[in-house]
C-alpha cells in the first residue's frame, strides 16, 4: 500500500484556496499594480505644481491642486476636443459594426475553402506600420478636401479596426450552432428575421465586446489624428499632444491634460469591462 | 400525382457527387424513412428537400409546385434537427411559438395551438423554462413541438433519436409513429438505425453512396431484396451470404446465395447439405445464435428460438429452408 499525504487546502469563506491559487493571485496583483503605476503617477502629477513635479526624489505627500486643470480648460477648448473623439470613435464603431458583422456572419455560416486566407490576409494587413500607408492616405484626404475633417476620420478608424472587427466577430459567431440558424429558416424566418431574432440576441456579448474594443482603440488612436487634423477635427489625442511641444515640456500641465483625455474612456471601460474581457479572450472563457 | 416528387435530383460538394440523380414519389401523409450507412447522403437528400442545401440538378416539386430555387422560409416544412437546434435564448413556449408569430397568427390562436402541442408531448410544466433547463427527452420533445404546432406540408426529422439513451429512444420511437398516426402528416425520416427505419416507415429507402438502392415497404425490402447491399443492410444479424458452389442445389447459376440466419437450423453434422465449426455461441434467452464457420472461412450466423448444448469448436450441419434462398449474381443483384 502506498500512503499519500494530502495537503488540506485552506478554507476561506467560499472559495478553496492552494498554494498555487495563492502565487498566481499575489502574481496577477504584481502585474496588476505595476502596470497601474503609470496611470496612478500621472494623475498625482497632475494635482502638482509644475515646481513639484520635476522635484527629485518624487513627492508623495503634497497640498493638490486644481490650478492645471483650470488652465488646460483656458488655454484649450477641451469640449470641442472632446466632442471630436466621441463623434469619431462613436462614428467608426457603429459604421464598423455595420460592414463587420454581414462579412463575418457569411465567413462563419457559409464558409468557402478560402474564408481562413481572407482571414489571415485581413489580419496581415494590421502587421504594416500605418506610417507604410500614410503618404498614399494623406494625398488622397488632400485631392478629396478630407484633411481635418471628422469624416475622414471615421472612415480611417473604421478601416483601420475593420480586421480585428471581423476577427472577433468571426470567432464569436463560430460558436453559435449553424442549425440554430437554419431552423429558424425552417420557421419561416426571413434574412433579417433570422438576424433581429436569433442571431443578434446569441451574439450580443460578441457584438458588445467588439464595438467596445472598437470604441477604446479610436478613442486612444494618435498617429493618424496628428498627421491628418490640426484645430478643426482634432480628437483629444491631439490635444494631449499639443502640450508637449512648443515651449517645453510641461509635465503636470501634461499629465493633467492626459488625465481628462483618458478619463471618459477609462470610466466607460471600467462600466463595461465584463464584455471586454469577455471579447479580448476571443470566447476561449465562458 | 405525388405530393413530393424528387426528380434527377443532383448534389455536388465541390468534386464530390454526393447525391447521384435520386428520383423519388413520395404520397401525401406517408411516413418515408431513408435508411443507409454513415456518409450515404441521407442528410444531404434531406436537406436538399428543406432548401438547406442547393440543388446543383434536377426539380423538387412539392404539392404541384416547383420548389427546387424557393427558400426555406417559404417552403413550409417542418424540420426536427439531431442537435434539435433549439433557440437556447427563448422558453419552450417561445421556441414552439416562433414560427407562427413571425407567420402573424393571432395571439390566442398561438396560445391554444401551443398549449394544444405541450399538453400532446407532456410540455405544459415547462413552458416558462430555457432549453438549458430540460434534460435530453424534454429537448426532443420541445423540437418535434416546434414542428408540429405549424401544420407543416412535410416533417423532415434528421436522426432525432441518436442523442438519446437507448430506453427513451424506444419509447420516443413509439411517441413518434403513434404523433404519425394521429396527425397524418406526410413525414420524411432519416436514420440509421434500421429499427426505427422497419418500424416507423410506411415504405423506407435505402441509400448508399448518394444512390437509392431500393424504395419498398419494410417488409418487402426484408423478404426481396434487390441487391446484395440491401440483403446485408436490412436485416439483424444480415443475411447469411455463402459462394454458389457450397450450395449447388439451390444455387441455379447464381454467383452467391443468401439466406437469413432465422430459416437455417443447426443440425447433425452427418448428411447435411453444409457443415461448419461454431466460434461462438450468444443465448439471448428468447433466441440463440449460433456463429460459425464454413470451410475455415466463411462466417455464417444461425438463429434458432431453442437452447443450444453446442460449443465451440463442435463441428456442426447446417440445414435450410431452399424456399427462403435469395440468388445473387456477379454483380450483386438478386435473380
Ligand atoms: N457541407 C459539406 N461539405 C462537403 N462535403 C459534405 C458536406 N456535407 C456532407 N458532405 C459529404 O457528403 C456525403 C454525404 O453526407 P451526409 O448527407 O451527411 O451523410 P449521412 O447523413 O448519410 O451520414 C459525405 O461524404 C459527406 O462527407
Ligand atoms: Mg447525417
Amino acid at each position: 500500500m502506498s500512503t499519500t499525504t494530502v495537503k488540506k487546502p485552506v478554507r476561506t469563506g467560499k472559495y478553496t484556496w492552494n498554494g498555487a491559487m495563492i502565487t498566481r493571485t499575489v502574481a496577477s496583483y504584481g502585474v496588476a499594480l505595476l502596470m497601474f503605476f503609470p496611470i496612478f503617477f500621472m494623475i498625482l502629477t497632475s494635482f502638482k505644481t509644475e515646481l513639484q513635479a520635476i522635484a527629485v526624489p518624487s513627492l508623495w505627500i503634497f497640498e493638490p491642486t486644481l490650478e492645471n486643470y483650470t488652465e488646460v480648460q483656458e488655454r484649450s477648448d477641451y469640449f470641442s476636443f472632446a466632442w471630436n473623439s466621441v463623434v469619431t470613435s462613436v462614428g467608426s464603431t457603429i459604421l464598423g459594426l455595420m460592414i463587420a458583422t454581414p462579412a463575418a456572419y457569411s465567413m462563419a455560416f457559409n464558409p468557402t475553402k478560402q474564408t481562413k486566407n481572407i482571414l489571415m490576409w485581413m489580419l496581415s494587413t494590421k502587421m504594416m506600420p500605418a506610417v507604410g500607408a500614410l503618404i498614399p492616405i494623406y494625398l488622397l484626404c488632400q485631392k478629396l478636401g478630407l484633411l481635418d475633417n471628422v469624416f475622414a476620420l471615421i472612415i480611417i478608424f473604421t478601416l483601420m479596426n475593420l480586421p480585428i472587427m471581423v476577427w472577433m466577430l468571426y470567432t464569436n459567431f463560430k460558436e453559435i450552432p449553424s442549425e440554430i440558424l437554419e431552423a429558424s429558416r425552417m420557421d419561416g424566418a426571413t434574412l433579417w428575421e433570422e438576424f433581429r431574432y436569433v442571431l443578434l440576441p446569441l451574439a450580443m456579448g460578441g457584438l458588445a465586446s467588439t464595438g467596445l474594443l472598437c470604441l477604446v482603440l479610436s478613442w486612444n488612436e494618435a498617429f493618424w489624428v496628428l498627421n491628418l487634423t490640426s484645430a478643426n477635427a482634432g480628437t483629444l489625442a491631439s490635444l494631449v499632444a499639443s502640450y508637449s511641444s512648443p515651449e517645453g515640456l510641461f509635465w503636470s500641465k501634461l499629465s493633467a491634460v492626459s488625465v481628462l483625455a483618458i478619463a471618459p474612456i477609462v470610466i466607460f471601460g471600467w462600466f463595461s469591462q465584463k464584455q471586454l474581457v469577455q471579447g479580448l479572450t476571443f470566447g476561449a472563457v465562458k | 400525382m405525388a405530393f413530393l416528387k424528387l426528380q434527377n435530383v443532383d448534389k455536388y460538394y465541390g468534386k464530390l457527387h454526393a447525391i447521384k440523380g435520386v428520383n423519388l414519389e413520395i404520397e401525401n401523409g406517408e411516413f418515408i424513412v431513408f435508411v443507409g450507412p454513415s456518409g450515404c447522403g441521407k442528410s444531404t437528400l434531406l436537406r436538399m428537400i428543406a432548401g438547406l442545401e442547393v440543388i446543383n440538378g434536377g426539380e423538387l416539386i412539392l404539392d404541384g409546385k416547383d420548389i427546387t430555387t424557393t427558400p426555406s422560409a417559404q417552403r413550409d416544412l417542418a424540420m426536427v434537427f439531431q442537435s434539435y437546434a433549439l433557440y437556447p435564448h427563448m422558453t419552450v413556449e417561445d421556441n414552439m411559438s416562433f414560427a407562427l408569430r413571425l407567420a402573424k397568427v393571432d395571439p390566442a390562436e398561438i396560445q391554444e395551438k401551443v398549449e394544444k402541442a405541450a399538453e400532446k408531448l407532456d410540455l405544459t410544466a415547462y413552458l416558462k423554462r430555457t432549453p438549458k433547463m430540460l434534460s435530453g427527452g424534454q429537448r426532443q420533445r420541445v423540437a418535434i413541438g416546434r414542428a408540429i404546432v405549424r401544420s407543416p406540408k412535410v416533417f423532415l426529422f434528421d436522426e432525432p433519436l441518436s442523442n438519446l439513451d437507448a430506453a427513451l429512444r424506444g419509447q420516443t420511437r413509439v411517441e413518434i409513429a403513434e404523433l404519425h398516426r394521429e396527425l397524418g402528416a406526410t413525414t420524411v425520416y432519416v436514420t440509421h438505425d434500421q429499427v426505427e427505419a422497419m418500424t416507423l416507415a410506411d415504405r423506407v429507402v435505402v441509400l448508399r453512396d448518394g444512390i437509392i438502392e431500393q424504395v419498398g415497404t419494410p417488409l418487402d425490402l426484408y423478404d426481396h431484396p434487390k441487391n446484395r447491399f440491401v440483403s446485408q443492410f436490412i436485416g439483424m444479424p444480415q443475411m447469411n451470404l455463402l459462394p454458389a458452389d457450397f450450395l449447388p442445389a439451390v444455387a441455379e447459376g447464381s454467383a452467391e446465395v443468401g439466406i437469413r440466419p432465422e430459416h437455417m437450423k443447426a443440425v447433425g453434422a452427418e448428411g447435411a447439405a453444409l457443415s461448419g465449426v461454431v466460434e461462438l455461441v450468444e443465448s439471448l434467452g428468447n433466441e440463440t445464435l449460433i456463429h460459425m464457420k464454413i470451410a475455415g472461412k466463411h462466417q455464417i450466423i444461425v438463429r434458432q428460438y431453442v437452447r443450444t448444448e453446442l460449443k465451440i469448436g463442435d463441428t456442426v450441419g447446417v440445414e435450410f429452408d431452399a424456399s427462403r434462398v435469395h440468388r445473387f449474381d456477379s454483380e450483386g443483384l438478386a435473380l
